[in-house]
């Protein structure tokens, strides 16, 4: 049986190639992700190798526990420095001076991007900085710059570049030096750096202190790091702690690791969906691979071969095909994750190379998901085909659908206890929050799986109302008959491409009501039509000079400007969001605010106002005191709560008296509101408010919308990142559209002959085979739409009290979703088509 | 200098002609001379019949006459048609509009119902059929009650009538049929060679028949022999009997090279 097997495969070279695709696909996406993980991983790692390298032992400040990542730190203490420069076994020491500052570009604005600006001290040896143009600043008025800086800012050798941080005002510097990276690299990871001296680096970071942000000492030779350690520990005070440069790496590693893990789960994921969908590909292409050999296995049936040696064969050819696809789709997707990684190396993380990890979970992993994959797929085709008795497959070709009934009940339960399940949990029949989320979400996986069974069911009257689009011609009629010929065949394919529309189609839908939300929420509440703000991903947040709102007041047709100030706050011990305004109670009418209790005028110098939520979170009312330390605030603070305002999502927060401003992380205001009169021209303000913010280079004017879409400009990425995963399923799509389209025309191959003997054109054959095909990529894209909006309306339901309460659909995407689909249809039916188109006559009409 | 016209000769009209016809398969040791020299007419309006033992070059000549196949030399008309050196594109719409097929099997799409089998040259040609002409031809092979079944719904014998019903409804120069009775019984046979008979008799439509029974030869004007790809001999007014007669006189006359299989 099993030489029957092997010769039988070597017959069917073309099928088995169109089989082995999927499963390539699927165990390739597996091993590239996982490649990519891990090599990621390893570059990332050796780039934060880079910080202090060479070193042995790391003095560093003691973080304040309440710090955020943006907290203005005190340094390492001069005289600390001086202390264990003296130790005993201290061969070298290099004191590091760095933090973020904000530097403008040729074009008057603030240098943005992901990756951040940072100012350094030229002087610090702990990073391998190379001097490619000019000379090292000498005096407090130069700088040198990265190369990164020279290309993002469009700045270089012999110009001046102005840059401020938080405790600086805006100060000019000479570019007198241009550097790179050992390697030839021109940033670490895309940042761009200020060299300055030292002094003035301290300025810049440290507000003029004598202090360092880390002390790198290199051990004599004789001493080991620990020895080193311990020789240091009692020289340096209670303000600075001190680890080896070994703990220092594990600790930043395994902070790296919680993002590209996150990462490599996304990637995974990708991986897993690809498997998934692969499943599909591989047991359809099976089941109509085994229609195809009938008569074959009828004919071994009839000379004597048992139900379980036909089940064997086609078991023992799954398990050949698998491992031989795994292995071969294992070896790509390992090639695949190393070109990945290249390019994620040299384009997000500039690291000049990269380090390539083939983790031996890559190829088991994939080899091992491929070939379990494939031979449960193709189970149940083979145990159908066991079934089939000899006589029947030995009559003759026209044989009748099988029945979809199983498939359809099925479906339409799990279908029903989906729903059931979402019905209940929405309506909190549960009575705990948790258990109510629960009974959702499983009913939208049932929901989700009972939909994919009833594909079949809903291809028939589906496919041939989509068909109905092509039907003005007779090929198009012709392949609308196709498409709808064998539901469940139709139904799998589409299946395919229906998965990863409906789940783009459900975070699309999602994240379209969250941003619909917001925006309608907006423009409830704010009443100002105009916003001062700068860009969200300045290093330093963005500020102006508060006297602009004094000016602001003065321009005809504004009623009222407001500057607001933030802070992130600690009060009674948990972190905080903290306004004021040097007009609070005008902030709480530009925010559409609501007071509930007491007034904003009692704020005063020790009062506190807070909205309801956030009260009721700390459980503090009217009269009630908290304590406040502000970000750079020495002490706390003791307040009294004066007001409470009702909850609302603009207002969200504390409000505190301007007094404290000066102890924000920010001392200046982050944001400025114009309320422009009822009738005056809103274009001609913004044109003047403009005029006034000339010399404002961190901020900008702006609309409603514009101010939206950079609150909202995150979502943006999120659609960005689910279209690649759309990508994904489309690229699978095509080739389960090819897979089946391929082997139906094989299968129809006399039908075609005989089609073209009485005189079909070969144009109107191509025809007819597109049609087919872009019916059923269409069929997948509708019913992928349709449960991904019902899901996505789900979720959004189930977050009601979140503050999601619109539904809002994202007719573009879908309508790039259904136009991507014809597109699926166009290419999956190229090969098909001109095979189909190409059929000898003479062959197909010849008989047996 | 005066003369009286002479009566003209009665027209026989030929449908198809042939003159010369080679057509071989593959090269070298393995070559297989499918025709040798083949030269026939089929007349207008009448039933030939072609037969001949397995792998003598039956379905290759009606291929190469029907547009199907190339032949290596000689020539084929179809009315004013020359077909040798036509392309793919001509060959088509000459097939479309000119010859009607019947096969043994796989005549019909399964996914159209009678009708629209019957109908379907003429849609793919685009055109609309004559609709007197289609009812009248569906109503002699006696199918107007079968018209919306789908053609796993019929029996063998009423799946060769809708063939016969497509091939005649565009009323086509010739109707090739390659042994279309040679899946079907007794009584099913009788019924499809007697409305083939009947459209030669009540419609003049010009039909050429490969097969292999004697009996359904007999329902033809006229019997064509080929034997390793020559006509051996032209039978016109066949009968059963003298089908067998003729069949076996040539078969021993001619020592076949034990290629019938
Ligand atoms: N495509 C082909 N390639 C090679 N040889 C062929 C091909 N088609 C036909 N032949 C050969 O040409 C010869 C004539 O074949 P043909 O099919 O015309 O015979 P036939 O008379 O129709 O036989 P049957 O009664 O069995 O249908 C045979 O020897 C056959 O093997
Ligand atoms: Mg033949």
């Amino acid at each position: 049986m099993l030489r029957a097997t092997l010769k039988g495969m070597a017959a069917r070279k073309a099928r088995l190639a169109l089989t082995s695709l999927a499963v390539v696909l699927g165990s390739a996406f597996i091993a590239a992700a996982l490649v990519l993980t891990a090599s990621i991983k390893t570059t990332v790692d050796d780039l934060n190798g880079d910080s202090y390298a060479g070193s042995d032992v790391l003095v560093q400040p003691v973080e304040p526990e309440t710090a955020g990542e943006r907290h203005v730190r005190d340094g390492v203490p001069a005289d600390t420095l001086a202390a264990v420069e003296a130790a005993d076994g201290v061969a070298d020491v290099s004191a590091t001076v760095t933090w973020m500052v904000n530097a403008i570009d040729d074009n008057g604005k603030v240098l943005g991007g992901f990756a951040p600006t940072m100012a350094v001290n030229w002087g610090d040896e702990s990073v391998d900085r190379e001097l490619r143009e000019g000379r090292a600043p000498e005096s407090d008025d130069e700088v040198a710059v990265s190369a990164q800086f020279v290309a993002d800012a469009g700045l270089g050798l012999g110009d001046t570049v102005t840059a401020y941080s938080l405790s600086t005002d805006e100060t000019v510097y000479d570019i007198v030096g241009v550097f790179g990276y050992s390697g030839d690299r021109d940033s670490l990871a895309g940042a761009t750096e200020l060299a300055f001296t030292t002094v003035e680096a301290q300025r810049l970071v440290f507000d003029g202190r004598d202090m360092y942000t880390a002390v790198a000492l290199t051990a004599a030779e004789g001493t080991s790091a620990e020895e080193l350690l311990r020789t240091i520990e009692p020289l340096i005070g209670d303000e600075s702690t001190a680890m080896t440069w070994d703990a220092y790496m594990e600790e930043t590693n395994a902070r790296a690791a919680q993002t590209t893990n996150l990462i490599g789960y996304f990637l995974l994921g990708f991986g897993l969906i690809a498997v998934f969908v692969s499943v599909f590909l591989i047991a359809n292409t099976f089941t109509i691979v085994i229609a195809g050999r009938l008569k074959e296995i009828a004919m071994m049936r009839a000379i004597g071969a048992s139900r379980g040696q036909v089940i064997r064969s086609v078991l023992a050819e799954a398990l050949l095909l698998g491992a031989v696809a795994s292995v071969v789709g294992a070896a790509l997707g390992i090639a695949a994750g190393a070109g990945l990684t290249t390019v994620v190396a040299n384009s997000f993380l500039d690291t000049g190379g990269s380090s390539l990890t083939v983790p031996v979970s890559a190829p088991i992993a994939a080899i091992g998901v491929g070939i379990a994959v494939t031979v449960l797929s193709a189970l149940a085709p083979a145990v159908r085909a066991s079934r089939i008795p000899p006589v029947e497959a030995m009559r003759s070709a026209a044989k009748a659908d099988k029945p979809i009934t199983v498939p359809t009940v099925a479906g339409a339960i799990v279908t029903a206890v989906g729903v059931t399940g979402i019905a209940l949990g929405l309506t909190d029949s549960f009575g705990s929050d948790r258990t109510d989320m629960l009974a959702a979400a499983v009913g939208a996986g049932l929901v989700f799986v009972g939909v994919s069974l009833l594909t079949a069911w809903l291809s028939k009257p589906l496919v041939s109302l989509l068909g109905l689009l092509w039907s003005w011609t007779f090929a198009g009629k012709l392949g609308r008959r196709n498409a709808s010929r064998n539901p469940r065949r139709t139904a799998v394919t589409a299946a395919a491409l229906m998965i990863g529309v409906t789940l783009v189609t459900a975070t699309g839908t999602l994240l379209t009501s969250v941003e619909k939300s917001l925006a309608s929420q907006f423009e409830d509440n704010i009443r100002a039509e105009l916003f001062i703000t700068g860009p969200v991903t300045s290093s330093v947040p963005a500020t102006f000079d508060p006297e602009v709102m004094d000016d602001l007041r003065e321009v005809d047709g504004v009623d009222a400007a407001v500057d607001v100030y933030y802070d992130l706050a600690q009060i009674d011990g948990t972190e905080q969001y903290v306004n004021t305004s040097s007009d609070l109670p005008g902030i709480v009418e530009q925010f559409g605010g609501e007071l509930l209790e007491g007034s904003m005028g009692d704020i005063g110098e020790d009062g506190v106002a807070v909205n309801e939520w956030s009260a009721n979170d700390l459980g503090v009312g009217v009269g009630d005191t908290v304590e406040a330390t502000f970000t750079r605030g020495t002490e706390a603070h003791e307040l009294t709560v004066v007001a409470i305002l009702a909850d609302n999502e603009e207002t969200d927060g504390w409000y505190v008296s301007p007094k404290y401003a000066e102890e924000f992380y920010t001392p200046e205001p982050n944001l400025g509101l114009v309320d422009v009169a009822e009738g005056a021209d809103v274009d001609a303000v913004t044109a003047e408010v403009e005029t006034l913010l000339a010399d404002e280079p961190a901020v900008s004017v702006q609309n409603h919308e514009e101010y939206l879409s950079q609150l909202t400009v995150f979502f943006d990425y999120a659609v960005i990142a689910i279209q690649l995963l759309l990508g994904l399923a489309m690229v699978v799509a095509v080739i389960g559209v090819i897979n089946t389209l391929i082997l139906s025309v094989l299968e129809r191959t006399r039908e075609l002959g005989m089609l073209r003997a009485i005189g079909m054109t070969r144009g109107q054959t191509v025809r007819m085979v597109t049609v087919e095909s872009v019916t059923i990529a269409l069929f997948g894209a509708v019913l992928g739409v349709g449960t991904g909006l019902v899901l996505g309306w789900i979720v959004q339901l189930a977050l009601v009290d979140s503050g999601i309460d619109e539904f809002a659909v994202p007719t573009a995407l879908i309508a790039g979703y259904l136009a991507a689909a014809v597109l699926v249809g166009l290419l999956a039916a190229i090969a098909p088509a001109v095979r189909a188109s190409k059929v000898n006559i003479l062959g197909a009409i010849a008989y047996e | 200098m005066p003369l009286a016209t002479p009566p003209a000769p009665p027209i026989v009209r030929n449908a198809v002609t042939a003159s010369g016809l080679w057509r071989a398969y593959g090269s070298g040791e393995a070559q297989v001379v499918a025709l040798r020299d083949v030269s026939v007419a089929f007349a207008s309006g009448a039933f030939t019949a072609i037969m001949g033992p397995s792998g003598s070059g039956k379905s290759t000549l009606m291929h190469c006459l029907a547009g199907l196949d190339t032949t290596d030399r000689g020539t084929v008309n179809i009315g004013d048609t020359v077909l040798t050196g036509l392309g793919d594109k001509a060959l088509t719409k000459l097939r479309r509009d000119k010859i009607g097929f019947i096969f043994q099997q796989f005549n019909l799409l399964p996914t159209l119902t009678a009708e629209e089998n019957i109908l379907l040259p003429a849609s793919i040609a685009g055109a609309k059929a004559d609709p007197a002409w289609v009812n009248r031809v569906i109503a002699t092979l006696d199918l107007s009650d079968r018209l919306s079944h789908k053609p796993t719904e019929l029996s063998g014998g009423q799946q060769q009538r809708v063939a016969c019903a497509r091939a005649l409804a565009t009323r086509p120069d010739v109707v090739f049929a390659d042994e279309p009775t040679g899946n079907l019984d007794t009584r099913s046979s009788a019924e499809v060679l007697g409305f083939l008979r009947k459209s030669v008799d009540d419609f003049g439509q010009t039909i050429v028949m490969v097969t292999h029974d004697p009996s359904a030869a007999a329902y033809a004007d006229r019997v064509v022999f080929l034997a390793d790809g020559q006509i051996v001999r032209d039978l016109h007014g066949p009968t059963a009997d003298s089908v067998i007669d003729t069949m076996r006189d040539f078969e021993n006359a001619v020592p076949l090279a034990g290629k019938a299989a």
